[in-house]
Formats: structure tokens, C-alpha cells, sequence
């Protein structure tokens, strides 16, 4: 335990082991519940009298039919940004303010560890235990497929859909992260997460039915993560560059700052 | 002679919160080997110089330099290479356990190479390296600070109130660390509010009051600041010898209460005892370097006294 990363790690080990499991019994919930969801000929009326507003609430219900686009729709499209979403932002949060809240930060500053690689490492630890709770979903989906009738998924699609929501993950908990980082403030962090969040699931969720909050759809960063499309297109190219970037002006902001604020 | 290294440098520093300046244009340098003691009230600025040293917050208005290295929060790192640091309200890591958190302090200095003085150190200090941190006393949480400082054989050693929190057997075995580094020609700058341990290692004190230093005493200076205190009991009011220190007076149930220190040759005050009359109580003592602090932060210096 003897870098920045390693103790970061190891401070978070608990949290991370029991939000993977949270994402192993998530993940596994889901596919339990998809012969129930799907049967031939029941959801057809109602997928057509369906108004398509109602889309952004229940997702595709046409989705249903198999259950790579099932669980596009029903977890990745819908609840899992959410879920997914204010995990990183607690995790981000955690990392990014706690040490200096308590006053650890001083301790660790007066070592001779810039500022820069701290930061970097806490962060590159964000990344690693968002991975490791994004493999629990595959843990969950594939342990549980074998036993659930008609549960097929290709492994292949399963990568896209658990590379993009480690994108959005990364892209949410950076956002938390640099805000803890350039002020220090565990509440201003959670309050500028709670908005990014909150505001990029009303918008999803919305959009299709309100026009005039159609116009701000881009602005969420759900937007750039359509599920379902994966599955069906693959990763668009622009979705994956917008997350990436989103993330990558957090941290260069967030680097920029914090080398030259004073710590408490 | 050899040349000494200057080690540390404050120019004019100022550190200001909005509008109160905690720091206000402090200077002052400290040379290689040197054991500094930095003293002052609560309040006084010496916490906030000592966090402007270590780049954990940059100065409002001034130049702070260590090992000849201009101190930013963004550079401090490269100093820290050389600069082991304890404080007294210190929060080290809670989730590791002592031992994990020494070596992850030896990590980012060297590693394996500090082997013998830790084995010196733990030895000295009897810190609990195999518990949790967060389940220790501040006592044992200061031990493993203090092991943690001394550990790497820095060239400066940076103290902020270190002792606090140690019970004397371990105050003692931290003043012998500190005696053994300074034999070895460490640099140790350190703020206390126990003015005897000051006095008793320390080759300089630098006094902080209200954000400005206002003494900046050698080791002679202190000795010479050292001296007698007299109280004199009477029923006449008494004035004081000539080259009395901050003399003051009051009145007790009739009687004049004289009190004064001072410093010169014993002889004259001796004569100038003798020739007082009605004095119905004499008390002499040693003046201490508390006392000494006590009087000028009570604005009380040698006015009135002659004094030169």
C-alpha cells in the first residue's frame, strides 16, 4: 500500500465490494424478471396504443420481444444511469472531499506527492471501482441468463452496453470529483451532482413528451447513451467523444485548480 | 568557518482571510542545523506560517522559500523530499494501521533504506503499529506521527505543537529525538506552546504575536533574558531599583506589593535590599521563559524600569 492509489483502494475496498454485489443482485433481479415481461402477444395492443411520450418513463415496451433490447430498455436505458450515475457521484464525492474534510488531506500533502499525481491517482481509483461494479452487472446477468428462459445475450453486446455505462459513470463521478476538488466542499460537490443528475434524468425522461424541453435534450448526459441503439447500431463514435470529453475538461479543470488552492 | 546554508526564508509575508490578516509581513530565515522555536498565543499566526511552509495554502503578499526553492502549493512537493512534518492536531490516515502508515511515509522517501532508524525510532517510541489507526488515543496517534516525521532522516524537520497530547515520559523521549537530530545537524523548526520544552532545546525562538513576529531571540539572548524575579512586601510603597524589569505595583490589605525582575549582577540589588525599610516579605525566584512571554504579550516590557 504504498502509493496514493493503492491506499485509496484500499480506504474504499468496502464500498466497492458492496456495490458490486448491490450490482450482481441488480443485474440478476432484472433477468429474472424477464420471462415475465416477456410474452408473445401480450404487451402487442398496448405497445401499439402506447402513447410515445410514455416512452421515456417505461422505455420501449417493442423492446421486450428479446432480451438484448429488454435489458437495453429496462436496465441499461432507464435505471442504471441513475443508479449507476449517483454511485459515482457518492464514490467521487467521498474521494474528492472526505480526506480534506477530516484534515488527512495536510498529512498526505506534506509528503512529497504533488498535487497533481494525488489527484490523478484518487481519480484513476474513481475509474477502477466503477469498472469493478460495472463487471458485477456482467456477473449478474451471466450467472443468472443460464437459468432464465430465453435469456440470450451476446457477450459482445454485453461489452458495449458495460463500456458505455462506464463511460457515463466516469463522466458523473469526474464531474462530482472536480467540483470536491476545486472548492473542497463535500456540499457544493453533492449539490452540482444532484443537478447534473437530476437534471439529465428529467430531461430523458421528458424530452419525448414535453416539446419545449426537447430543445435541451443534448444537454443530458443520458442523451449519450442510448441503450437500446447500442444493441441494435453499436457505439456511436460522437457519444462516446462527448462522455470522454465531458470527463476529460472536469479533470483538466479540476487539475488546474486544485495545484494551486489552499488546502484546510 | 564554514558557511551556513539558509534553510528557510519568509520576505514580508502576508496571509490574509478576506479581510483579516492572519500572517502580516513576517521575515525571518532560519539556517541549516538550527532548532528553532516558534512561539505565540493561540491565534498568534504560527499554525498559518507553518501551512504557508509546507504549500498547503500560498501567502496573500510575500516570498516563502525552503532550500533556496520558491514554496507554491503547486511546488511544495519537491521540498517535502527533504522535510519531515508533525503536528499536533495532525489526522493521519484512520483505516491504516500504524505500521502501514510509517511505511507508506518511507515509500515516498526511499523506502527500505530508512530500515535502521525506524527500527531506532519504534524502539524509542513503543508507538502501536499494529492497531487501526482510527482506534487509537491521541496519545498513540501522536507517536506514530512523531516516528513518521523523524522516520526519513529529513534535513528539516517541521513541528506544529508536536508534543500535545504526550505524556511526559514521551515528551521527554521526543525532547531527546530532538536533541540527537540537532546533534546530527537537522534543521528543526517547531511551535509549542510549552515554553519549557523551548527552553530547553531550543537554539532560537522566534515570538508571534498577533500575525507579526515581535521577538527573534538567540539562545545567549534568552539566558541573558533569564534572571530573578523579586517580590518585596511593605508597609511603605517602595520604588523600584535602577535596571528593574517590568516593575508593578498594588496594595493588599495596607501593604505594597513590589514585584520586578532582573538580570544585572546580584550585588547591587542585594545593597539596594538592604537598604529598604519596613519590608515585612522578600521572595526570590528564577525567571522563567513563560514568565518572560507572559509579560510581552501582556504589553508589559521594560518600560519605566531604566532599562536600556
Amino acid at each position: 500500500m504504498n502509493s496514493v492509489l493503492l491506499k485509496t483502494l484500499y480506504d474504499r475496498r468496502w464500498f466497492m465490494l458492496g456495490w458490486t454485489l448491490g450490482f450482481v443482485g441488480f443485474a440478476a433481479l432484472m433477468v429474472s424478471f424477464y420471462p415475465a415481461m416477456h410474452q408473445e402477444g401480450a404487451l402487442d395492443a398496448l405497445v401499439e396504443n402506447m402513447p410515445k411520450a410514455f416512452e421515456g418513463l417505461v422505455g420501449n415496451l417493442a423492446s421486450l420481444k428479446s432480451f438484448d433490447t429488454y435489458l437495453a430498455s429496462q436496465l441499461f436505458d432507464i435505471r442504471l444511469p441513475l443508479v449507476a450515475g449517483i454511485m459515482a457521484i457518492i464514490l467521487a464525492q467521498g474521494l474528492s472531499t472526505h480526506e480534506e474534510e477530516r484534515g488527512e488531506l495536510r498529512t498526505i500533502l506534506a509528503l512529497p506527492i504533488s498535487r497533481t499525481k494525488l489527484l490523478f491517482e484518487k481519480w484513476l481509483a474513481l475509474v477502477i471501482i466503477t469498472g469493478v461494479t460495472v463487471i458485477g452487472l456482467g456477473v449478474g446477468i451471466y450467472i443468472t441468463a443460464p437459468v432464465t428462459t430465453g435469456a440470450e445475450l451476446e457477450f459482445l453486446t454485453f461489452i458495449k452496453l458495460a463500456l458505455m455505462t462506464w463511460l457515463l459513470m466516469i463522466a458523473y463521478g469526474t464531474i462530482a470529483f472536480a467540483v470536491g476538488m476545486i472548492s473542497g466542499s463535500k456540499g457544493l460537490a453533492t449539490l452540482v451532482s444532484i443537478f447534473v443528475i437530476i437534471g439529465s434524468f428529467i430531461l430523458s425522461t421528458f424530452a419525448p413528451a414535453v416539446d419545449w424541453l426537447g430543445h435541451y435534450e443534448k444537454l443530458s448526459l443520458i442523451y449519450y447513451f442510448p441503450a437500446v441503439d447500442i444493441v441494435e447500431y453499436g457505439i456511436a463514435k460522437t457519444n462516446v467523444a462527448v462522455l470522454s470529453g465531458v470527463t476529460l475538461v472536469a479533470l483538466l479543470v479540476a487539475i488546474v485548480v486544485f495545484r494551486r488552492r489552499d488546502v484546510r | 568557518m564554514t558557511e551556513k546554508t539558509t534553510v528557510l526564508k519568509l520576505a514580508q509575508v502576508t496571509k490574509k482571510f478576506r479581510r483579516f490578516a492572519a500572517v502580516s509581513k513576517v521575515s525571518f530565515a532560519v539556517e541549516q542545523g538550527e532548532v528553532v522555536g516558534f512561539v505565540g498565543e493561540n491565534g498568534a499566526g504560527k499554525t498559518t506560517t507553518i501551512n504557508m511552509l509546507l504549500g498547503f495554502t500560498s501567502p496573500t503578499i510575500g516570498e516563502v522559500e525552503v532550500f533556496g526553492q520558491h514554496i507554491s502549493p503547486a511546488t511544495a512537493h519537491v521540498s517535502h523530499r527533504r522535510i519531515g512534518y508533525a503536528a499536533g492536531d495532525m489526522e493521519l490516515p484512520k483505516h491504516m494501521t500504524g505500521a502501514q502508515y510509517i511505511h507508506f511515509v518511507m515509500a515516498q522517501s526511499g523506502g527500505k533504506k530508512h530500515a535502521k532508524r525506524y527500527g531506532e525510532l519504534v524502539k524509542a517510541y513503543r508507538p502501536q503499529l499494529e492497531k487501526r489507526i482510527g482506534t487509537l488515543s491521541r496519545g498513540n496517534k501522536q507517536k506514530i506521527a512523531l516516528v513518521a516525521a523523524f522516520v526519513t532522516e529529513p534535513e528539516l524537520v517541521v513541528l506544529d505543537e508536536p508534543t500535545s497530547g504526550l505524556d511526559p515520559v514521551m515528551q521527554s523521549v521526543f525532547l531527546a529525538t530532538v536533541r540527537e537530530e540537532a546533534a546530527r545537524g537537522t534543521t528543526i523548526f517547531m511551535s509549542s506552546h510549552y515554553l519549557q520544552e523551548v527552553a530547553e532545546v531550543c537554539t532560537r525562538v522566534i515570538l508571534m504575536k498577533d500575525g507579526g513576529v515581535v521577538e527573534d531571540l538567540s539562545a545567549e539572548e534568552l539566558a541573558e533574558r533569564g534572571g530573578k524575579v523579586v517580590t518585596l512586601k511593605s508597609y511603605k510603597e517602595i520604588k523600584p531599583p535602577e535596571h528593574a524589569r517590568w516593575p508593578s505595583s498594588h496594595v493588599e490589605s495596607d501593604v505594597h506589593v513590589l514585584a520586578f525582575g532582573y538580570v544585572r549582577e546580584i550585588t547591587p540589588l542585594l545593597k539596594w535590599l538592604a537598604s529598604q525599610e519596613d519590608v515585612i516579605d522578600l521572595d526570590i525566584s528564577e525567571h522563567t521563559l513563560e514568565e518572560e512571554f507572559k509579560h510581552i504579550y501582556s504589553g508589559q516590557d521594560d518600560k519605566g524600569s531604566g532599562d536600556e
